[in-house]
């Protein structure tokens, strides 16, 4: 068996150990009841948005719809991987695992998709139900750029939460750490970036709540760069026509990029060093 | 003597400890470890390694099984299709050794077998699973959910884990904890038909006693220096603790000082209500001859144990008598020459 076997092989058992776990099927009712049940309201013919917005094509139902993602998805990243090296460390398997011949390198690489891969196929297949009760509610289909691109960045935003829990996790010595770190990134990206967009905002001397102040929305998209649920938001605003805050697409695939790499490094860097 | 397949010239590892302060929050510095260890295992032959708590045993293990990447020195290895010893890295070491780590708490719903796959799957040998599982006697428990296994069936479950991939080094740290009296038998069985096989077994063990009869060499570890190995008879000559004789008898305790020649010494002596015992090194082959005309009423005669406890305290200079459990506090024990990093 060469190296790339070995990887796919271990890779493959850490996906099916993850998706047919307890705690998938825990999360599974709660990740329907965000993602298609978001669409499905999303879509009504009826609906008025605060500010009244009215969703009128697939595309944009889908970008409403990926609050079900920031809200629900991340999370579940989150608590299917905050334990995926302190678990194994504090019952002493992970000296076993590290103790096989196979790379560190490889090990982190067959955690990350592992864990990544596990959370992944659920919510894309959610994700893609999705875009079939769109069909159906409103009638309308996007185009195949739109799909491309609403699905990658399901993708990136579900890695980017897998590896800050595994970062949390490898360096973490006891599982509590591990989870505080994990579900604290969360909350930090998810509910108090806003607290600290209007901070700078207010620092700038840019008037703050006045969402059509164009100082406010440059600072605003800027400052999403530096949030993952920002980034994610940005990358599927590059397929809405009527959304322009400043940053232009290239630098928000780049940012994307970047997110994903530095914390993979990181994480690879770190298993290579670890002590069970 | 069986040929060496791996060695260890002066190899090192000090492990990095907190060392805070306003300057650097995060610095670091040199703690314990090993220190210029050499070290031979040998083929076929077990190997035990003895030391106090602290000792550096695990650390030792640890640096066999490719975890530890060693800060000096070198490890060599030689296979028996090659004929030069070859420095080996942490990677090719981990596929020639199988490592039982001490007390791995196996838990969640996985299964016996799925669990020792998925371990196989990294080793690139799941296909063997089952007779392994048969080798530890768990076959009829492959099935079992992790989280109902007791402690003598995890054990046996870290030793499957070991044994993944016929290594030719089998490293086992602790592995009687756990294991019931029958089990540790036939788990000696199964040791001894390893090393039948070539394979080279070190067992690191605070069961010092029932190691006795299982070594076929012991290293004795103290504070991350290896202060002596070799059989238990060089041992015991190193340290003066072979030829010795326990006596018993009844009545008055015989003078020994009038009767002991040049060649044997009185280690020990206890009296009681019931008679007397001594402790004798004795080299002097009419001893007994001396002590019945000497009008000693002997009850019992008797050659004294190996002791591997013995041994250690005459290693590491610890009285036998004032032994604690401050075993690692360093009022008690000689240094060996530490060279560069005393």
């Amino acid at each position: 068996m060469n190296d790339f076997e070995k990887l796919r092989s271990v890779i493959l058992r850490q996906i099916s150990s993850r998706l047919f776990s307890v705690r998938m099927a825990i999360m599974l009712p709660i990740l329907i009841l965000f993602i298609p049940g978001m669409a499905w309201g999303f879509s009504d013919p009826d609906i008025m948005l605060p500010g009244g917005i009215t969703p009128s094509s697939a595309t944009e139902v889908m970008f409403y719809t990926s609050l079900g993602i920031v809200f629900g998805a991340t999370m579940c990243a989150v608590l299917l991987s905050f334990d995926g090296v302190s678990r194994d460390r504090a019952s002493g398997v992970l000296e076993i695992k590290l103790s096989q011949p196979m790379a560190r390198s490889h090990q982190s690489i067959a955690l990350v998709m592992g864990h990544w891969l596990a959370i992944l196929i659920p919510i894309w297949i959610l994700w893609g139900i999705s875009f079939l009760i769109v069909k159906y509610r409103i009638g309308d289909w996007p185009s195949f750029a739109d799909l491309l691109a609403s699905f990658i960045s399901v993708a990136l935003i579900l890695l980017w939460y897998v590896l800050f829990s595994l970062i949390a996790s490898s360096h973490a010595r006891e599982q509590g750490t591990s989870i505080a770190f994990g579900v604290g990134v969360w909350f930090l990206f998810t509910f108090l970036w806003a607290l600290v967009t209007t901070m700078v905002a207010f620092a700038s001397g840019v008037s703050i709540g006045e969402e059509n102040d164009p100082k406010w929305i440059d600072l605003e998209g800027v400052l999403d760069l530096f949030s993952p649920n920002g980034v994610f938001h940005h990358l599927l605003e590059t397929r809405l026509d009527d959304v322009d805050r400043g940053v232009s697409p290239i630098t928000t695939w780049i940012v994307a990029i970047i997110w994903s790499v530095l914390p993979w490094y990181w994480f690879t860097s770190r298993m290579k060093t670890i002590q069970p | 003597m069986s040929e060496v397949v791996l060695e260890m010239k002066d190899a090192a590892f000090r492990h990095l400890i907190s060392s805070r302060s306003l300057t650097n929050p995060f610095g670091k510095k040199q703690g314990s470890g090993i220190f210029s260890i050499n070290l031979k295992i040998r083929k076929g032959q077990i190997l035990g390694l003895v030391g106090p708590n602290g000792a550096g045993k695990t650390t030792l293990m640890r640096i066999l099984a490719g975890i530890f990447p060693i800060q000096k020195g070198k490890i060599m290895y030689r296979d028996s299709e090659m004929k030069e010893f070859s420095a080996i890295s942490d990677f090719e070491l981990r596929s020639v050794v199988g490592h039982m780590p001490e007390q791995v708490r196996w838990q969640g719903k996985v299964s016996v077998k799925r669990t020792l796959e998925d371990i196989a799957e990294m080793r690139g040998v799941s296909y063997r699973v089952d007779g392994i599982l048969m080798m530890v006697g768990l076959s009829e428990m492959k099935d079992t959910p992790l989280d109902q296994l007791s402690q003598g069936m995890r054990q046996r479950l870290s030793l499957a884990t070991a044994l993944l991939g016929s290594p030719k080094i089998l490293l086992l740290d602790e592995p009687f904890n756990g294991l019931d009296p029958v089990a540790i038998r036939a788990f000696e069985k199964l040791l001894h038909k390893l090393t039948e096989k070539g394979v080279s077994i070190i067992i690191s063990s605070h069961r010092v006693a029932g190691m006795v009869h299982i070594v076929d060499r012991l290293a004795l570890i103290h504070r991350g220096q290896l202060l002596i190995e070799g059989t238990l008879k060089d041992i015991e000559n190193e340290y003066e603790l072979d030829n010795r004789i326990e006596i018993q008898g009844s009545g008055k305790i015989p003078e020994f000082e009038s009767i002991l020649t040049d060649s044997a010494s009185l280690l020990d002596t206890q009296t009681s209500e019931d008679g007397w015992l001594a402790v004798i090194r004795n080299q002097d082959r009419n001893l007994l001859k001396k002590l019945i005309e000497s009008n000693a009423e002997i009850t019992t005669w008797k050659s004294k144990d190996t002791d591997i406890v013995e041994m250690l305290c005459a290693a590491t200079g610890q009285n036998l008598d004032e032994i604690g459990f401050g075993v690692i506090s360093s009022t008690m024990i000689p240094y060996k020459s530490r060279g560069e990093e005393e």
